[in-house]
């Protein structure tokens, strides 16, 4: 919608130069009247206006009128229209179009007739004949004299004509506006990287990458990346642990750009943010354990498809923008909001490579089972996103199993390995069952529920089996042992040493999604860090765009 | 002349602070607060260390204190008993 200001408001001040390089100064100089007309070269519209401007400065020139045409071209082009027309009044150069976007019309041309004190008389943009008669009349009064008759018969001129768009309004230009007119609302500070740097270099030396090259956050593309979410810039994300650092919108999206993030992105790394900052998913941990653990990013719904997320071949592999760079821009996030850097806060013995960035999607098209967000509480075409603390992702290879229990109990059996086999009640698992796999449960009408059930039953060991022994000096804590199997001092009883007890403290801490290739009947499983609330619980959140 | 190229800091903007350790202490004397952070094993450590100082300083007021989880930050409410109770304080890392 055109911000023309109209009669009453104030003309903005301008300085621009002719195409000789001549000043042209619009201030508060006084003058009777002056009238503004803003055209471009290719604008036939603007053809069919320039020549009765021409005729109304010709008639009240001498009276007081001062005409100035702004042209929205180079100087060749605007050379091209002042000779196409015989132009006598004076043309400046909007060269970087601000004048134009400071006077907020969308087409051309645009007339403005102020009187002295910059008060804006009359205004219009495009062609009508009520328009231009209006606008003469006013231009008269202001210099006490009769309207000259700029419209003749011979003209053949129609009543009304629109303008053509404004060349402030092109995307590009309109962007490029915002940031040379600081106009945009983006508070971060900015920072000059020196001119003989190289860019890449140079955030490299200042400790802001992961180890691999970022993308320079200039102006241009932080804005264009805000455009992937209405939030606003200034809008508090979370607090990021461990600086405990209000993380707003802006700054996610400088991270997100510094990832290699498309704006479309942005709202499912907000979600991420969003959700890895919660007591119950515990960043500060996850982040200062010196176990595995890194945040990994399950997408559903539809924002999977709209972002092209990669569900399916090479699933935790390279390749897929989408999937490398927001699992990427969220360890940004951390790292550079946050202040959590490996060998500071991140303390972790050996990391995991899904800590430069792990984000993957759930191929829900070929699932016969609810999608991980919908068991979680979410309607199916909402698009959320779950934060789980998990390892790397390890194989479970069953090309055998040709029944639901067998491959359960193959499921199971690798399951029982996570973190140590003698360790019962550690956490949460997510467990990535293969298109090939999944079809053997649907084929034999086996539910999620179904699954954990065979999981626990395959991996319940009695307890005497589990404990630290002469073998192997590892096992549960006795402290881990739930109190029921425990005697008055404290030590297990005979029937609970004989109590078989399963991997999992609930079927709940089995998180299970589909994805994966086509073809291979090889699933995996990522195992989690320690369990309940003094550790980390997986996170699911709606994504709001 | 190309110009120069303006980035946006991508970080919380924050000086990093210099925390400046806490003065230690020439004796003890009043209360001392022996903070378990509740890593296995920890107590073993630190039972050892207040029979230590029981023996040695029995004028000595030592009071144990415990984070809920060593994987979060300590309570703002264990902070403050720590700040208004002691005067100086052990606290260890075990595994």
């Amino acid at each position: 919608m055109s911000d023309l200001p109209g009669p009453g408001a104030m003309a903005p001040t301008f300085s621009l130069t002719t195409p000789a390089g001549a000043p042209v100064v619009f201030g508060d100089e006084s003058t009777i009247s002056t009238l503004l007309v803003f055209f471009k070269h290719d604008c036939a519209t603007c053809d069919l206006t320039l020549p009765l401007v021409q005729r109304l400065q010709s008639a009240l020139a001498t009276a007081g009128l001062h005409v100035v045409g702004i042209s929205q071209d180079g100087a060749d082009d605007t050379a091209s229209v002042v000779t196409r027309h015989s132009l006598t009044f004076t043309v400046a150069l909007d060269d970087h179009l601000e004048v134009s976007a400071d006077y907020g019309f969308d087409a051309v041309p645009a007339l403005i007739l102020t009187g002295p004190d910059r008060a804006i008389l009359a205004s219009f943009e495009g062609f009508t004949r009520t328009d231009l008669r209006n606008l003469t009349e006013a231009a008269a009064t202001a210099c006490g004299t009769k309207p000259p008759d700029l419209v003749h018969d011979a003209d053949g001129l129609p009543e009304h004509r629109p303008g053509c768009g404004s060349k402030a309004h092109d995307p590009d230009v309109a962007r490029r506006l915002a940031v040379r007119r600081g106009a945009s609302t983006l508070g971060a500070r900015r920072v000059q990287v020196p001119i003989d740097d190289d860019p890449f270099e140079f955030m490299s030396s200042q400790g802001l990458d992961d180890g691999l090259p970022v993308v320079p956050p200039t102006e241009a593309r932080v804005l264009r990346m805000l455009e992937g979410t209405r939030r606003a810039a200034s809008d508090i994300v979370a607090h990021i642990p461990p600086n405990l650092a209000p993380a707003t919108v802006e700054k996610i999206a400088v991270n997100a750009v510094m990832a290699g993030c498309r704006p479309e992105y942005l709202p499912v790394v907000i979600t991420a943010t969003e959700a890895a900052c919660t007591d119950e998913f515990n960043l500060h941990g996850v982040l200062a354990t010196t176990y595995f653990v890194a945040p990994v990013i399950v997408v559903n719904g539809p924002i999977r498809r709209t972002i092209e997320l990669n569900c399916g071949h090479n699933l935790f592999g390279q390749g897929f923008r989408a999937n490398a760079t927001i699992g990427r821009a969220l360890q940004l996030v951390v790292r550079n909001i946050g202040g959590g850097k490996p060998g500071g806060v991140d303390m972790s013995t050996l990391g995991q490579p899904g800590k430069f960035t792990c984000c993957v999607g759930e191929l829900e098209e070929v699932s016969c089972w609810e999608p991980l967000h919908v068991e979680r509480g979410f309607a199916a075409d909402t698009s959320a996103v779950t934060v789980f603390a998990g390892e790397a992702p390890r194989a479970i290879r069953d090309q055998l199993s040709r029944t639901a229990p067998s491959l359960g109990a193959s499921m199971g059996m690798c399951l029982q390995t996570m973190a140590h086999p003698k360790l019962a009640h550690v956490g949460e698992a997510l467990l990535v069952v293969c298109p090939e796999h999944l079809r053997i449960f649907e084929r034999d009408g086996y539910t999620k529920a179904d699954l954990r059930a065979r999981i626990q039953e395959a991996t319940a060991r009695p307890l005497r089996e589990l404990l630290p022994d002469a073998d192997c000096q590892k096992g549960m804590a006795l402290r881990a042992v739930p109190p029921a199997l425990l005697g008055p001092d404290g030590r297990p009883t005979a029937d609970g040493l004989d109590t078989p007890l399963s991997k999992f403290q609930q079927d709940s801490d089995i998180l299970v999604m589909v994805a994966g290739g086509t073809a291979g009947k090889f699933s995996a499983f990522l195992g989690g860090w320690a369990n309940g609330a003094a550790g980390s619980m997986a996170v699911t959140r709606e994504v709001q765009t | 002349m190309t110009d120069p190229l303006v980035i946006l800091d991508p970080t919380d903007e924050r000086a990093a602070i210099g925390r400046r350790l806490a003065t230690r202490p020439d004796q003890l004397q009043g209360t001392l607060g022996i903070v378990d952070i509740a890593k296995p094993r920890g107590d073993v450590f630190l039972d050892e260390i207040e029979r230590l100082i029981r023996g040695r300083l029995p004028a000595l007021d030592v009071i144990r204190l415990k984070k809920p989880t060593y994987t979060k930050p300590s309570p703002t409410s264990l902070r403050d008993e720590v700040g208004e109770r002691c005067q100086a304080v052990i606290q260890a890392l075990a595994d």
